[in-house]
């Protein structure tokens, strides 16, 4: 899962932008399930298991990564640009990018830090105050190679340090390799796989595609949260990398099933894997736009946990993956069976 | 000599100030070509280059070797590795970069860093607050890392449009392929100077190398090749030089007048494209080791322009270190 993991992470797909994850993912299921694209461009598979359920079961995660997106060209031949999904700008400046469909490199750049006041040097960037320079003498030459609109990609690698892996786009692509893989092995039970556009920017993939695929219950696969940094204790850290898969009771946007947070609980423990759950109420997936679709749907969510998140570098252990992998696995079994 | 080629090796060597064995090796090796007794002397690269010749004054062109980074403090028990910097770090730009430690082995690493999804995240990190994630337990990092261990930036060179190009360390791995491109260019000329080359250590935690450096060569004249400010977007037009428009030479009471007048003419004539940097005291360079040097030297800065000083995305126009070391081998020949 480590492989399809990492070519997934290495594809581009901005909020808006996701058809080199939809065509990627379509091309790993194709074989083994029925598929449509959704008018948002959300990918909804159907994939037939050893067995029928009375239930309808979705499992999703979202193909969408954060990003930036080119707003302006200035005279200098920069580029002008804003976040797309929620990117601190510390974790902007000072980093390689590429640029729109050819991939033209760039890089962010600021004032230098001799140049700064002393206020300044304390002060987080705004992105009116950063610039993109793919190297461009003027606007004419940088138009020859960019337009207005064109998405933004961390220009990072995928690698494997200590116990960790890092690299940008875990949020989800990991979600995604779950459940390329759960298609690939044929689950027990009948069940819809969709995955979905645009999360980054407010959930708005999901709640179309949870409208028309209108299950009964949905779990929803994703990279969570995790502060267990030096310097922070206690509860403030969340969720820890290496304690296995993340079950939430609330986030910002959903107060989770109560009958499918106990049931996760229990098949962790059938299973005998680690699990956590979350010790802050943070953060919010697409979750929040699925359990109020049509007229209500019951929703889990079950999480790895990720250092870094929005950033070039999300950070999580490798040892979660495969405990994360079996406990949604058997975890649809239940639900069919509930 | 493939200058981008030269220029990309140099600057993903490794050699943050006070560690710059990997990055001083290589440009050792690479001076060897001109310079056949070049050698490292107390973390200074040396070489002499041609034959000395009696009457000649004396010029060292000088370029520093060292670059910004990272220095291991200590492990704590959960295996996070605490780090300070070393040079002048924009502390606003750290938060999630990867980096690799220089320990008995290098190893990966990124620099902790709070995500928007919990309060307090776009904050500047303050060293008491972060630490490096290596993915690795205390006991395992102790075998490997100890207090004192450099640390950079986990950055590759890439080409952007035309000449420009991006790197963590052209600041001033610039200036080293701007002298060995100057080299080149006069090999089997008749040279107005006895020429020494040093890639300095230490300067950017205040010029430590060029200070002893300058002390051992004895010039009569030093020319500091370093990098200076490119106009960019948040930058003061009147302070800058601009990119693709040649060396940026320095004009300071601290620096020789004369010297920056020949270099002025040595472009001039050999139609050089080239731009002046006025500063009304000391330069924050290597040069300002040199004046002072012993009884007093005649010294003058060439900087290439570059922006996003001291950051892992400096951006230089390759042109200018062309033009740098053109203006170089023009003035050395000259005289």
């Amino acid at each position: 899962m480590k492989e399809l993991l990492k070519e997934l992470c290495l594809i581009n797909g901005v909020s808006g932008d996701e058809s080199a994850v939809r065509e990627f993912i379509i091309d790993k299921v194709k074989d083994c399930c029925e598929y449509r694209v959704d008018p948002l461009g959300s990918l909804i598979c159907f994939r037939r298991g050893r067995k029928s359920s009375e239930k309808k079961l979705m499992i999703c995660a979202h193909m969408d990564e954060v990003g930036f997106i080119v707003t302006y060209i200035n005279a200098d031949g920069t580029l002008c640009f804003d976040e797309v999904g929620g990117v601190n700008t510390t974790v902007a400046i000072g980093r390689q990018v590429k640029v729109g469909k050819n991939g033209i490199s760039g890089v962010v750049g600021s004032t230098a830090v001799h140049n700064l006041t002393k206020e300044q040097k304390e002060k987080a960037p705004e992105y009116d105050g950063m610039y993109i320079d793919i190297g461009a003498h003027d606007r004419e030459e940088a138009m020859q190679y960019v337009s207005l609109g064109d998405c933004v990609y961390f220009d990072s690698e995928f690698t494997e340090f200590g116990v960790n892996i890092k690299s940008k786009a875990i949020d989800d692509r990991v979600g995604c390799a779950m459940m390329i893989r759960l298609i690939q092995e044929q689950p027990e039970y009948d069940t819809y796989f969709v995955f979905n556009v645009q999360e980054e920017i407010g959930l708005r993939g999901s709640g179309a595609s949870a409208f028309s695929v209108a299950p009964d219950f949905a779990i929803v696969l994703e990279a969570t949260t995790a502060a267990d940094i030096d310097g922070v204790g206690g509860a403030k850290r969340v969720c820890c990398l290496g304690d296995g898969p993340v079950i939430s009771f609330m986030d910002r946007r959903t107060i989770y099933d109560k009958e499918l947070y106990a049931l996760a609980m229990d098949t962790a423990k059938e299973l005998s894997l680690c699990c956590q759950t979350k010790t802050k109420i943070a953060g919010g997936n697409d979750a929040g736009a699925i359990h109020i679709s049509g007229s209500g749907v019951r929703t889990i969510a079950v999480s790895l946990p990720c250092r870094y998140l929005h950033s070039a570098s999300c950070v999580i252990a490798e040892r979660d993956l495969e405990p994360s992998y079996q406990l949604v696995k058997r975890l649809a079994e239940r639900i069919c069976e509930l | 000599m493939e200058l981008k080629e030269v220029l990309f090796s140099l600057a993903e060597a490794y050699g943050a100030s006070g560690s710059e064995s990997p990055a001083a090796e290589l440009a050792c090796g690479l001076l060897r070509e001109y310079c056949p007794d070049a050698r490292i002397v107390s973390g200074n690269v040396i070489g002499t280059f041609g034959t000395k010749r009696e009457g000649l004054p004396h010029l060292v062109l000088d370029a520093h070797i060292d670059q910004i980074g990272f220095v291991v403090t200590s492990i704590t028990d959960e295996g996070f590795v605490k780090f300070e910097q070393l040079g002048g770090i924009d502390r606003r730009l750290i938060a999630a970069q990867p980096v690799i430690i220089h320990g008995k082995r290098d190893i990966s690493g990124v620099i902790c860093s709070v995500p928007p999804h919990l309060s307090g995240g776009n904050e500047v990190v303050k060293y008491d607050d972060t630490a490096i994630d290596t993915g690795m337990t205390h006991d395992e990092l102790a075998e490997i890392v100890s207090a004192g261990d450099s640390v950079t930036f986990d950055v590759k060179c890439r080409s952007l449009l035309g000449e420009r190009v991006t790197g963590g360390a052209l600041d001033d791995r610039s200036g080293v392929a701007a002298i060995l491109y100057a080299l080149e260019l006069i090999q089997g000329r008749e040279l107005a100077y006895n020429v020494t080359v040093i890639f300095s250590c230490q300067e950017e935690v205040g010029e430590r190398g060029a200070k002893i450096g300058a002390y051992q060569l004895d010039p009569d004249i030093a020319i500091a090749v370093d990098v200076s400010f490119a106009l960019a977007m948040g930058e003061d037009e009147r302070k800058c030089g601009k990119l693709g428009e040649g060396a940026m030479m320095g004009v300071s009471p601290s620096l020789s007048r004369e010297v920056t007048d020949a270099l002025i003419s040595a472009a001039k004539s050999a139609d050089i494209p080239y731009q002046l940097e006025v500063m009304n005291s000391g330069t924050g360079t290597d040069a300002d080791r040199y004046s002072v040097n012993r009884s007093g030297c005649k010294a003058c800065t060439v900087s290439i322009p570059l922006r996003n000083m001291h950051t892992p995305v400096e951006v230089i126009d390759l042109d200018d270190v062309r033009s740098t070391a053109e203006l170089l081998a023009a003035y050395i020949t000259e005289g």
